[in-house]
């Protein structure tokens, strides 16, 4: 039987690589989209894991709704990147600076 | 036919959802509105979302006489607490709905805009009677997409999209956090209940403890995003400077009081068994907002990003608030929202009045010799900066009187007196703009429209924030007896 801190370890990985990637990435949004995504994985995997040790199903009824809520952000970060990319022809990080102050 | 069995008995008390029940389908039947109206009648559209949010307040003091405060077998409260949180986030999305009339009145697609506007204060709505994880993040989320989508609202600004995009790229984030902390208390506690979570951390031992802190860390931290503390505030001055301005009046009240709200009942019911740690991270974060907000908006000549620093400012005063963890202190938290959110919607007003002429009338220069040409105005935005800086006698005094005494009464004399050298600095951006006013060569015309929902705006909260300064004790009492529900 797989023990419970090796699901955490697999989830710590995916949070931590979500995280670098979306802050060392200097290319492309959409990288910073699946990185968001690679992050809500990692936490419905811990739920999933607490849950099945806990013997509680709560954990799992939240991964629904994580993975409808996370479907629900991407539709919407989709559509500002069309909406920005509309107007700055542009989508690599670099650009996106005409706020500064 | 197989009789239908229902797992659990009906909810009883469902009457007390009626607020969310109308802003729900009021929304969807003003998106249908919008679609059916030609082009010239859209205005209806807007008077029917104000009639709504006005409904709304009105159920909500309705369904606040009823005996019962819980339903869906308590995973829902309306206790005196929720009901005035609601109360002001109706109130900020009148007073938004009422900025936007003119503003977005040329703009295509006027009923989503409403729309999406009813969704996010159905979320916010949902979120302030959150007692469990699960509701609570769902009105978040709710609330957060929303207001993503109002930012951007403006599809052919270019800045309008990218401060959408940031905005996005930086909420999602935050909820990730959110969460990820979120499964390290669930694993501990086997709950998404805010009061059961709390007995067992209470009462749990070592072996808990890290999972317990990581995870209240990773929880204050995404919170801490929603309300734009530092460190979390990287998104705050972009995304008010590129919002639409009604929807950064609306994002600067709404979604704050929503999230302090969210904020003080994970404090309280989640986390009582904590109280020195989570202290001392909250001593951090309430000095570094307040140093961040008051020192950085001097250096801003653009007055919507200036005000996006005084939020974070004022954030920072009222986390002192929480810090006192007291009833006085949670009391003050209440004072302040309600005051700020009165000073936050008249400056807004002026600034969109200063929209003229292709001018955006978003920089300090704009500002100048406005009290030649017209001295009414001149005269409320000046009460209103005074106001923001804390000068006595007006009410954002009392807000930073009620936190301040809070936080000296919990002995900690060297915030308290932090607190009062911010607020000291944060006085002189404040008072620059009254010395464009009135002590500056006008640079740029002043034809602008006249617009009637805009000067009621201005009157009633330059009179409200009089008011409040000069008897102050209704507003007190009122925030005492709301907490009635929390501790």
């Amino acid at each position: 039987m797989i023990p419970l801190s090796s699901f955490l370890i697999v989830g710590a990985a995916l949070f931590s690589i979500g995280i670098i990637g979306l802050f060392l990435n200097r290319k492309n949004v959409i990288t910073i989209l699946m990185c968001i995504e690679l992050m809500l994985l990692a936490v419905n995997i811990n739920f999933a894991a607490f849950s099945h040790f806990l013997g509680d199903i709560g954990g799992q009824i939240f991964v629904f709704f994580v993975l409808t809520v996370a479907a629900a952000e991407v539709a919407v970060g989709l559509a500002i990147l069309v909406a920005y990319y509309r107007q700055r022809r542009s989508i690599i990080i670099e650009d996106i600076n005409t706020l500064q102050g | 036919m197989a009789e239908v069995v229902f797992p659990f008995p009906f909810p009883e008390n469902l009457e007390l959802i009626l607020p969310e029940i109308i802003l729900a389908v009021m929304g969807m039947v003003v998106l249908l509105m919008s679609v059916f109206l030609s082009v010239s009648r859209q205005n209806i559209v807007a008077g029917v979302s104000i009639a709504t949010v006005i409904a709304v307040g009105a159920s909500v003091l309705y369904v606040s006489g009823s005996d019962a405060s819980t339903t869906f077998y308590g995973y829902f409260v309306l206790d005196p607490f929720a009901v005035y949180a609601k109360l002001l986030i109706a109130i900020a999305t009148v007073f938004a709905m009422m900025l936007s009339l003119n503003y977005v009145k040329d703009e295509a697609n006027v009923g989503e805009y409403y729309t999406i506007m009813l969704f996010a204060s159905l979320g916010m709505m949902l979120m302030v009677s959150a007692t469990n994880f699960v509701t609570m993040y769902l009105g978040l989320e709710l609330m957060a997409l929303s207001v993503y989508v109002l930012v951007g609202y403006q599809r052919d600004v270019l800045r309008s999209t990218e401060a959408a995009l940031k905005y996005f790229i930086l909420g999602a984030l935050s909820s990730c956090m959110l969460l990820y902390g979120l499964t390290f208390l669930y694993g501990s506690t086997g709950s998404f209940i805010f009061t059961e979570m709390g007995d067992i951390i209470s009462n749990s031992g070592e072996d808990q403890r890290l999972a317990v802190l990581t995870g209240m860390l990773f929880v204050l931290a995404g919170l801490s995003f929603k309300v734009s503390v530092a460190p979390f505030h990287m998104w705050t001055p972009d995304a008010y400077e590129g919002a639409p301005t009604p929807i950064t009046a609306f994002m600067s009240v709404a979604p704050k009081v929503a999230g302090l709200v969210v904020f003080m009942r994970i404090l309280v019911d989640v986390f009582p068994g904590l109280q020195a740690e989570y202290t001392t991270i909250l001593m951090f974060l309430a000095v570094l907002s307040m140093a961040v907000g008051n020192i950085a908006a001097i250096a801003q000549r653009n007055i919507k990003r200036m005000l996006a620093y005084s939020t974070i400012g004022h954030i920072g005063f009222i986390l002192l608030g929480l810090i006192a963890g007291s009833n006085d202190g949670y009391a003050g938290i209440l004072i302040y929202m309600t005051i700020y959110l009165f000073m936050t919607m008249g400056v807004f007003a002026i600034i969109i009045m200063m929209r003229r002429d292709e001018i955006q009338g978003e920089l300090l220069d704009d500002f100048a010799g406005l009290s030649r040409v017209r001295p009414g105005y001149a005269l409320a935005m000046g009460l209103l900066m005074f106001s923001m800086a804390g000068i006595p006698f007006l009410g954002g005094f009392w807000a930073k009187y009620a936190v301040f005494i809070a936080v000296i009464e919990a002995d900690h004399i060297i915030l308290a007196t932090l607190g009062v050298l911010f607020s000291a600095i944060g006085a002189f951006y404040y008072i620059r703009i009254v010395k464009y006013m009135y002590f500056d060569e006008e640079r740029v015309s002043f034809n602008f429209a006249k617009s009637a929902p805009l000067q009621v705006i201005v009157v009633l909260t330059t009179l409200v924030i009089v008011a409040i300064g000069i008897y102050p004790e209704p507003v007190m009492a009122m925030c005492r007896l709301a907490l009635a529900g929390l501790v």
